[in-house]
């Protein structure tokens, strides 16, 4: 493996996500882990390519402020991973034969018009399998600060594109990036890398022969030639499987998400409007044919509508259609038959006749027309146009989707409804254009996709979580100087950076001062921060919200791509009655009003949420300004989603609240409830024992019983204690502490297993996966039941509970277990579990849900293969009304027996 | 059975009488207005062809052919003098005030669609050798065994596009179109050329090179082909698709070139939509037709290249040397159908002949200079009793 620094001794690390216990923990935490992109991710393992720092060796290494994220080549580990098959293996020995190569993690498209990039970037640490092996000590206190590991592991696949003619700004950034050399870190990480005249890298379209002498030249890189329609197949086959809700359809302005049967699938048609339009029949995997196509594309319009406009790019050419009148341009069907619609064959008197049929018989010249007139007939020509052949095509094949892909749509709301309609016009009502929300990175993406065949072919939907980095595209565009800068100015990249420097709003409000200390120091900061200093800033998310309506509109839907986050370790919960017609949110935010008010809840809350996450972060002056920032950048998307609901994807109040903690992160606040999580669990594990005593003396231990008795029914006087309870906690300090821990105790002493399922990640004030075990260790001073489950269940293996050596010998206790849910979010989203949650859901017979987030706002409506206990307080007056016809402090206790 | 040589320019414009045109149909579509009107040659004697050969005494008459762009009806209008019309084409509806205002007549309006396909129907039974196909510059006819002549598909190509798939007569119906026709390729062209015709801006494709603003494959793919999807270094890839990476403007290009890709684009498009209607409807024949063909070898050439490219050499475009008249000749001959003429069309169909001197080319030529001039003559097709 190239990217390890020489003395070292590269080694290919397996280790099980679930049970690996190996006492490497320490070294784990800064240990940089390869993202895994395992198919067989049933298996709970999954292959971690690192470097085996051996001693001080790998301590001086973690010490480098940049050296947080490694450069190891994770798609190498990964199609190894996958031919072998063998998650076991840890064998210092094996070297994986492309790990000498330097390949890095970056596929192209180079397209006529424009290049296209999809590159990878690792995880911050990643310590996913430690949590439960570090000390007590370790965990208490201050170790949870700035190097806190989140314990997710994965990637994330970056989109980014350039024009064409535009090469130079291209390989600038890549330069800057070192994605030719697999990310910034692996380059200082090693520097040898960069003698290395063998890299490669995956590029597909015309231009990967074209420009091949050009990488050559400049970077030093062949470029390994994909076959284009491979990877477009390949690529869209990948995102039609892998991401929910990837394909959409639009008409009048209306986008509405479909979820397509992977099972049902095939055959389609896959429609891809570069330059020119190739249309290709897919069967299957692998299995396509190029069947028809035309030469009147995105090239088309661009090329004349520049001739005709003068427009300076694509996008401000599409800019303009937003405001054109095409009826001073065409000649409609009214101009024909003197206003009075031809009905006879179907064409109403707005139909277009004769696209620019009317400039025909004016004697106006070209400077006498609108060029926003003019683009719109531009567009309506060839969008119609292409909608018309692809139709055709499906029909003649019988294909009963078609998928519109390509740069030309680029998200353009108009240029969806033209095509959208065409399909539905010339079918008359039977085909529905649909659209893909990466269209235009399909062939990037499949030429990513090649180095790693054999490992994420089979990812599925459930691994894949898609983030839209809050504010870490102006991180981007500030970090990088002048290459970056440049390219911003010439609007190419990732239209993030281009909105925001050409928006004189949204760039003041970024050019914050944090900003630029942040880019001054970006070598010494030495904070995991969610999006890293340079490698991995987020690039290819979306851009600032504007005030601007109109401009927003055609730009935003541009920037739907968020960014891809590959989570090898979630899975769908095994324990769902339904997965396919599964539907977390029990708010449809659809519904305008209910939109409006949550939004505004939300807005109310910020400046309260605002100051916490300030408090948090010890009231700094760095960190008000954070504040600050994350404040407006949060405001902002909220604007954008006020106006385009479906601006990132299906929007449900879960998808919401998660992000705005994942605002939060961005900006770095990495758990802006704490101090008041660390205040409130102290307290409540202060009257933790008086509580215990005086449920212990109650006759009938409390009205769980007798809760339990009713809603069991009665028949049975002894119900048969479930095997295994798993119990979704929510907030930190009485809520955990002196009520689900007392819950859990009960359950316990029954004989249940009970499994606490917290968060991966902090979101509000919830508790996470990472505090829980400290909090139980601390409870079980007080009870004997906590502690020998807890022992039990692992998670008192230092023996803190030194006091209580003799008792160990009493009878073994069922256990007490904490796992991961694999969410950062207060809902949960059960499509997306932690691999561990998973396993732990197999045995298990009782789910209790509990809180508003998780109970309420998603899953109230989710019916379970096993019984289910949904219980939570409504803190929320029009909650209460809509769910159960209450009021606000109403207390919910569903129960519903298993399906 | 006579064959005639046409009527002279001088013959219908000035010399004949008003009195022998008997019968006139108009189609007035967006750009052009079609007339077809009928001289009785009744041996006065006036109507002496430009060869100077006597009218021979068997003919009843001919069958003339006139057009004029829409936007100069008032020259059409000074043009027409007759009492009967028979009008089709949208414009029938548009200016049927204007033409009662001029003319003092009321328009009767027949159904465009109706129209073109009487007029096709017409054309392809009862004049030899109407169709022809046009391969690689050399213009071919073809002779349709009329009990095998249905069903076809019927693409139209005015202004926009309209296709229609024809089972017999009067049994029609109109599948399809595009909006991308002979109006795009002018509105546009006029836009890019500042071309003061329709014609000009064809003859200026002549002499164009598409590949200096079309993408071709060859392009994108660095002059190797890309042969595994079946297209070769020279296929476009994208029209147009050049003017995006130059830095050229408008000016810095050729009118010629984007004429040429002009025309290449949309005849390329047309014959493609076509050929997917046909194969959807399973309709062995196309035949084109419409002022966009106008009998121009190079828009004939682009279609049947487009034809052959997409359908893989199954199908052949085919061209109606009447392209253009079809609405007038329909209007016309449902005017006999009314039975208010002297023609006896349907004894007659047969004996129908065409001067084998009208070959398109000679036609195209004659079209362009009248265009120019705003004079309308065509040629004329004899009639024999």
């Amino acid at each position: 493996m190239a990217g390890l620094s020489e003395g070292q001794t590269p080694v290919l690390e397996i280790d099980g996500t679930l049970n690996s216990n190996d006492g490497n923990s320490r070294g784990n935490k800064g240990k940089d882990k390869a993202v895994v992109l395992v198919g067989e991710e049933n298996s709970n393992s999954n292959i971690d390519t690192q470097n085996q720092q051996g001693g001080s060796g790998g301590g001086s290494e973690r010490e480098m402020p940049s050296m947080h994220r490694s450069g190891s080549r994770p798609q190498l580990d990964l199609s190894k991973a996958a031919i072998q098959g063998n998650f076991e293996v840890k064998d210092p020995t094996i070297l994986l034969p492309n790990q000498s190569d330097d390949i890095s993690h970056l596929a192209l498209d180079i397209g006529g018009s424009l290049i296209k990039l999809v590159y990878f970037s690792r995880h911050e640490d990643q310590s996913i399998d430690d949590k439960r092996k570090k000390t007590i000590k370790e965990r208490l206190g201050i170790s949870n600060g700035n190097r806190r590991s989140y314990p997710i592991l994965g990637g994330r696949l970056h989109f980014v594109k350039f024009e064409t003619t535009k090469i130079s700004e291209c390989l600038d950034f890549i330069h800057s990036k070192q994605l030719h050399r697999g990310g910034v870190d692996s380059c200082h990480w090693n520097p040898g890398v960069q003698a290395n005249d063998n890299a490669v890298i995956k590029a597909t379209g015309g231009g990967a022969y074209k420009f091949a002498d050009l990488f050559k030249e400049r970077l030093g890189v062949s470029l390994d030639k994909e076959d284009e329609m491979d990877c477009l197949v390949a690529g869209a086959n990948f995102l039609l499987k892998a991401i929910r809700h990837e394909a959409f359809t639009h008409m009048e302005g209306q986008k509405e998400f479909v979820q397509i049967d992977t099972n049902d699938l095939f055959p389609y048609l896959l429609v891809n409007i570069g330059s020119g339009v190739s249309m290709i029949k897919v069967d299957g995997d692998g299995k396509f044919e190029r069947v028809s196509g035309t030469n009147v594309g995105g090239g088309t319009y661009w090329g004349l509508g520049r001739l005709l406009t003068k427009c300076k790019s694509f996008d401000e050419l599409l800019e303009l259609s937003q405001r054109g009148d095409n009826g001073t341009i065409d000649m409609l069907v009214g101009d024909i038959y003197g206003g009075m619609d031809y009905s006879k064959i179907g064409l109403s008197a707005s139909t277009i006749a004769s696209s620019f049929g009317k400039t025909i018989s004016d004697k106006k010249e070209l400077a006498d027309y609108r060029p926003e007139d003019i683009s719109l007939s531009l567009l309506r020509m060839i969008s119609y146009n292409i909608g018309q052949i692809s139709y055709l095509n499906a029909l003649r094949f019988g294909l009963k989707r078609i998928f519109f892909g390509g740069f030309f749509i680029r998200g353009h709301a108009y240029t969806m409804d033209t095509i959208s309609f065409a399909v539905q016009f010339w079918s008359k009502g039977e085909a529905q254009a649909m659209f893909l929300r990466h269209e235009g990175f399909l062939g990037a993406l499949g030429a990513f996709m090649s180095y790693e065949k054999h490992g994420l072919d089979d990812l599925m939907v459930h691994q894949l979580v898609e983030r839209f980095p809050m504010g870490a595209p102006y991180t981007g565009g500030r970090i990088h100087g002048p290459p970056l800068g440049d390219l911003n100015e010439k609007a190419s990249e990732a239209r993030v950076c281009l909105l925001l420097l050409e928006m004189p709003l949204p760039l003041n409000l970024f050019q914050i001062s944090w900003m630029e200390k942040f880019v001054l120091k970006g070598t010494e900061i030495t904070a995991p921060v969610p999006m890293a200093p340079s490698g991995t800033t987020g690039l290819g998310g979306f851009e600032v919200p504007l005030s601007k309506g109109s401009t927003l509109r055609s730009d935003a839907s541009a920037l739907n791509v968020g960014v891809l986050h590959l989570v090898p370790t979630l899975e769908v919960f095994p324990l769902l009655a339904d997965p396919k017609m599964y539907e977390p949110n029990t708010i449809d935010l659809a519904d305008r009003s209910e939109l409006e008010y949550w939004f505004t809840v939300l807005s109310e809350h910020l400046p309260d949420l605002v100051d916490k996450a300030v408090a948090s972060e010890g009231g700094t002056d760095d960190a008000k300004r954070r504040g600050d920032a994350f404040a407006r950048a949060f405001s902002a998307h909220l604007a954008r989603l006020m106006e385009e609901p479906a601006a990132y994807g299906k929007l449900g109040l879960a998808n919401l609240l998660e992000l705005r903690e994942e605002c939060l992160r961005e900006f770095q606040f990495l758990d802006a409830y704490r101090s008041i999580k660390q205040r409130e669990n102290e307290a409540s594990l202060a009257v933790l024992p008086d509580l215990l005593v005086e449920l212990d003396s109650m006759s009938e231990v409390d009205d769980f019983d007798a809760f339990k008795e009713r809603m069991l029914g009665s028949g049975d006087n002894k119900p048969r204690p479930h095997k295994r309870a798993l119990l979704f906690v929510d907030n930190s300090g009485a809520d955990v502490v002196l009520g689900m821990l007392p819950l859990a105790r009960e359950l316990l002493r029954r004989g249940t297993e009970v499994v606490l399922v917290a968060n991966s990640l902090p979101a509000l004030n919830d508790i996470t996966a990472m505090e829980l075990p400290d909090i139980v260790a601390e409870a079980a001073k007080h009870c004997d039941i906590l502690r020998r489950a807890a022992e039990a269940g692992g998670l008192l293996v230092d023996a803190m509970i030194n006091t209580l050596d003799g008792s160990k010998e009493n009878s073994p206790s069922v256990p007490l277990m904490v796992v991961e849910n694999g969410c950062g979010s207060p809902c949960i989203d059960l499509r997306q579990v932690s691999s561990e949650l998973a396993a732990a859901a197999k045995n298990a017979d009782l789910i209790i849900l509990e809180g508003m987030g998780r109970a309420l706002h998603t899953n109230f409506n989710a019916r379970f293969k096993c019984e289910a206990l949904k219980l939570a307080m409504v803190k929320n007056q029009r909650l209460a009304e809509k769910l159960i016809k209450g009021n606000i402090y109403d207390c919910v206790c569903r129960y519903e027996p298993a399906r | 059975m006579d064959v005639k040589k046409p009527a002279s320019q001088e013959n219908l414009n000035g010399d004949e009488s008003e009195s022998q045109i008997s019968h006139l149909a108009l189609d007035i579509g967006g750009s052009l207005i079609k007339v077809v009107y009928f001289l009785r040659s009744n041996g006065s004697g006036g109507s002496v062809d430009d060869s100077g050969k006597k009218s021979d005494p068997v003919l009843e008459g001919r069958l003339h052919f006139a057009k004029f762009e829409t936007s100069k009806i008032n020259d059409c209008l000074e043009f027409i003098r007759s009492k009967n019309l028979h009008l089709a084409g949208g414009g029938a509806y548009k200016f049927a005030d204007l033409i009662k205002e001029k003319l003092g007549v009321v328009l009767d309006k027949e159904d465009e669609m109706d129209c073109l396909v009487t007029g096709a129907n017409f054309l392809l039974k009862a004049v030899h050798q109407e169709a022809f196909t046009y391969v690689d510059g050399q213009k071919e006819f073809v002779q349709i065994d009329q009990n095998d002549l249905y069903p076809y598909l019927l693409v139209n190509i005015g202004s926009g596009v309209s296709m229609i798939k024809v089972d017999g007569d009067g049994k029609f119906e109109r599948i399809s179109g595009t909006s991308v026709g002979g109006g795009t390729f002018w509105g546009l062209g006029r836009l890019l050329t500042n071309c003061k015709s329709f014609d000009e801006l064809l003859e200026l494709s002549h002499q164009g090179n598409n590949r200096v603003i079309d993408m071709l494959v060859g392009d994108i793919y660095g002059g190797s082909e890309y042969s595994k999807i079946g297209l070769t270094s020279t296929n476009i890839a994208s029209s147009f698709g050049k003017a995006i990476s130059d830095n050229k403007e408008l000016k810095d290009y050729k009118p010629e070139d984007v004429a040429r890709s002009l025309l290449r684009m949309i005849s390329n498009n047309i014959g493609q939509i076509s050929y997917l209607n046909a194969l959807r409807f399973g309709l062995k024949r196309i035949f084109f037709a419409g002022f966009f063909i106008r009998g121009h070898a190079y828009t004939m050439d682009t279609i049947s290249v487009a034809v052959s490219f997409w359908s893989k050499g199954d199908a052949k475009a085919m061209f109606l040397r009447h392209e253009g008249f079809l609405g007038a000749l329909g209007a016309f001959v449902s005017y006999e159908n009314h039975g208010l003429g002297g023609l006896k069309t349907h004894q007659s169909v047969q004996q129908f002949a065409v001067s084998k001197t009208y070959a398109g080319k000679k036609i195209c030529c004659l079209v362009n200079e009248d265009l120019n001039d705003n004079e309308s003559i065509d040629f004329g097709v004899a009639f024999a009793a």
